[in-house]
């Protein structure tokens, strides 16, 4: 779930048929870097053109380039983009989240749950990078936003990273958890993926994925995927915790309200 | 059998394809069907490698769906919105349409098997025969007799580059899926001097093997273990390590359904012959499994030799490609 929605669109802006924008409204103009396994030189720079041409771009650029390493050569180009983008129909997509301030949050939830909610968070699996999940949750938080452990409204359990998801699902049940976070590093390899379905379908076989939230965070993280995967909302890069604290008091209100 | 789960060993087992063979097989014979996915299905690319392109899901005029509200809208499908459900997702609310023309949709239904079932159980009340439940990725919860009433697995070259690795991957998930339903009289205190536990959960899940130990010097004559909720391969090892506290028994390990049960690293054959069974209150019927000999961006193996080693491997279920001439030819 990204931060969407902030402000109003731009003026004279046509939302159904958006282009990137540089110097004034539909140029088109894109910035872009790619290495190639070539040479530096003049040879290194016409392939980068051609390739940009083949990418689809118009009057393709190469603002800089230089070598790597021997046999690399980095590119910095400019090209103009032909094809334009609905974002009318995306932006009506999806589970709209409206995002509250610390203080509305904590408002909120006084009003409508009245109790610490309580949120069990790890970095699963083999993952040993904890800094998402430290950043979601820890007092020191991250650009200035305080994590979740500052909020009154939240009672957290960090659990640190390389925790297996049974440990998890366990310490979740103890402590009669309201949420659980999970951050991880999708790649392309299935062992990540599986590892955050295993966590889903371990909530399932235990009775309570009705009942507990279940977000994962991670840089390429997507509600689609979040979908995929089982969870209730999936965060990634520019995600701060008021995103995820909005998201966790909003869902569990309306579950409250529904139960 | 009304609800169907469709569920893959991991991403690309060409699960949504199989799907689409049975829907038109449905179709051919006018059978009006209700379709829906745990996760997400129908999608133009794949979510995680947008290189890979994926089938799309084609319903028939008077096919009812549950998906979010937003990708039925999407799919420019004229259609009737039946019902709201309440049921929240990252793409939205879940609704129930009937579609008034054929097309394309992509479906993404309810996150949790008791929503599963209940959208399910009202598509029948709409008048579907059948139900088609997908589910997503390798989750198996789709699968659960609590939710479907039989089940198709759909396997592939992507679980590895090696032949061998993908069929022992496979006979590893059916021994899971078809794991013997508790039978004969249970061993009870009463009849042999052996005893039933019924386990606790955060032992089951978390345990160290110190724990597990003690449990079983606890009980020297306990023979079978009941458990409530998931059955984790942690415990399972736990019980291996603790060997001279078993004794040589062998124990019985009882869990709902075999989508409690969570192995990764060893299958349930395995696990017997080291003295430990695992038996299930209800079984899954498995009704046939499929295979998709490639592996996306990667390498493909030869569909025949596949769907022989396969059956070979599993015994008395069909091993079907569908879109292998020889599959089209018989669905003729």
């Amino acid at each position: 779930m990204q931060p969407k929605q902030s402000g109003a669109p731009g003026r004279g802006v046509d939302l159904e048929r958006v282009k990137p924008y540089a110097d004034h409204l539909n140029d088109g103009i894109v910035q872009f870097s790619f290495t190639l396994p070539v040479p530096y030189g003049l040879a290194a720079r016409k392939a980068a053109q051609e390739l940009a041409r083949k990418m689809g771009f118009e009057h393709p650029e190469v603002v800089h380039y230089q070598g790597l390493t021997e046999g690399y050569t980095y590119f910095v180009m400019f090209g103009e983009c032909t094809e334009t983008v609905d974002y009318a129909t995306l932006s009506d997509e999806g589970f709209e989240i409206e995002y509250m301030s610390e203080d509305e949050i904590e408002a909120f939830a006084s009003e409508r749950i009245g109790r610490p909610i309580v949120i069990v968070g790890a970095a699963t699996g083999t993952d040993t990078h904890s800094v998402g999940i430290d950043a979601m949750l820890n007092l020191k938080g991250f650009h200035g936003h305080h994590g979740l452990e500052g909020y009154r409204a939240f009672e957290t359990h960090n659990l640190g990273s390389q925790v297996s998801n049974s440990v998890l699902v366990a310490r979740a049940i103890e402590l009669d958890a309201d949420a659980i976070l999970v951050s991880q590093t999708v790649t392309q390899q299935n062992l990540h993926i599986n590892n955050l379905t295993e966590l889903v379908e371990i909530v399932e076989a235990e009775g309570q994925r009705r009942r507990m939230i279940l977000t994962c965070g991670g840089p390429r993280v997507s509600n689609e995927l979040a979908k995929e995967l089982g969870y209730d909302a999936g965060f990634s890069k520019g995600t701060y915790p008021y995103h995820v604290a909005s998201f966790i008091v909003r869902e569990l209100a309306a579950r409250t309200a529904a139960a | 059998m009304q609800r169907l789960a469709l569920v893959g060993l991991a991403k690309n087992t060409g699960k949504t394809e199989t799907l689409a063979a049975i829907l038109r097989e449905l179709a051919k014979r006018d059978t009006p069907v209700g379709v829906t996915s745990i996760g997400r299905d129908g999608e133009a690319h794949d979510v995680i490698d947008t290189r890979i392109e994926k089938p799309r899901i084609v319903l028939e005029r008077g096919s009812l769906v549950a998906s979010t509200d937003a990708l039925v809208r999407a799919s420019g499908l004229t259609h009737e919105r039946l019902a709201r459900t309440g049921m929240r997702t990252p793409l939205g609310e879940v609704v129930i349409a009937r579609l008034a023309e054929r097309g394309a949709v992509e479906v993404a239904g309810p996150s949790t098997a008791e929503d599963l079932r209940e959208v399910s159980d009202a598509m029948l009340s709409y008048g579907a025969e059948k139900v088609l439940i997908d589910g997503s990725i390798d989750r198996r919860a789709a699968s659960s007799p609590a939710v479907a009433d039989g089940l198709v697995m759909a396997t592939g070259a992507v679980l590895s580059e090696e032949i061998e690795a993908v069929v022992a991957a496979t006979k590893d998930a059916v021994d899971l899926v078809r794991l013997p339903v508790v039978g004969g009289a249970p061993a009870s205190a009463s009849t042999d001097g052996s005893e039933e536990i019924m386990l606790g959960r955060s032992l089951v899940l978390s345990a160290e093997p110190a724990e597990i130990a003690a449990l079983l010097q606890e009980h020297p004559s306990a023979s079978t273990f009941n458990v409530e909720g998931a059955l984790s391969e942690r415990f399972l090892e736990g019980l291996l390590t603790a060997r001279s506290e078993r004794a040589g028994r062998e124990l019985r390990i009882v869990v709902g359904d075999p989508t409690k049960v969570f192995l990764t690293r060893r299958g349930p054959d395995w696990y017997r012959r080291q003295g430990l069974v695992i038996e299930v209150l209800q079984m899954i019927r498995l009704q046939a499994i499929t295979v998709n000999p490639t592996a996306p961006q990667s390498h493909r193996f030869d569909s025949g030799q596949l769907r022989e080693l396969i059956a070979a491997a599993v015994g008395d279920i069909p091993v079907l490609d569908v879109l292998d001439p020889d599959y089209l030819a018989l669905a003729k």
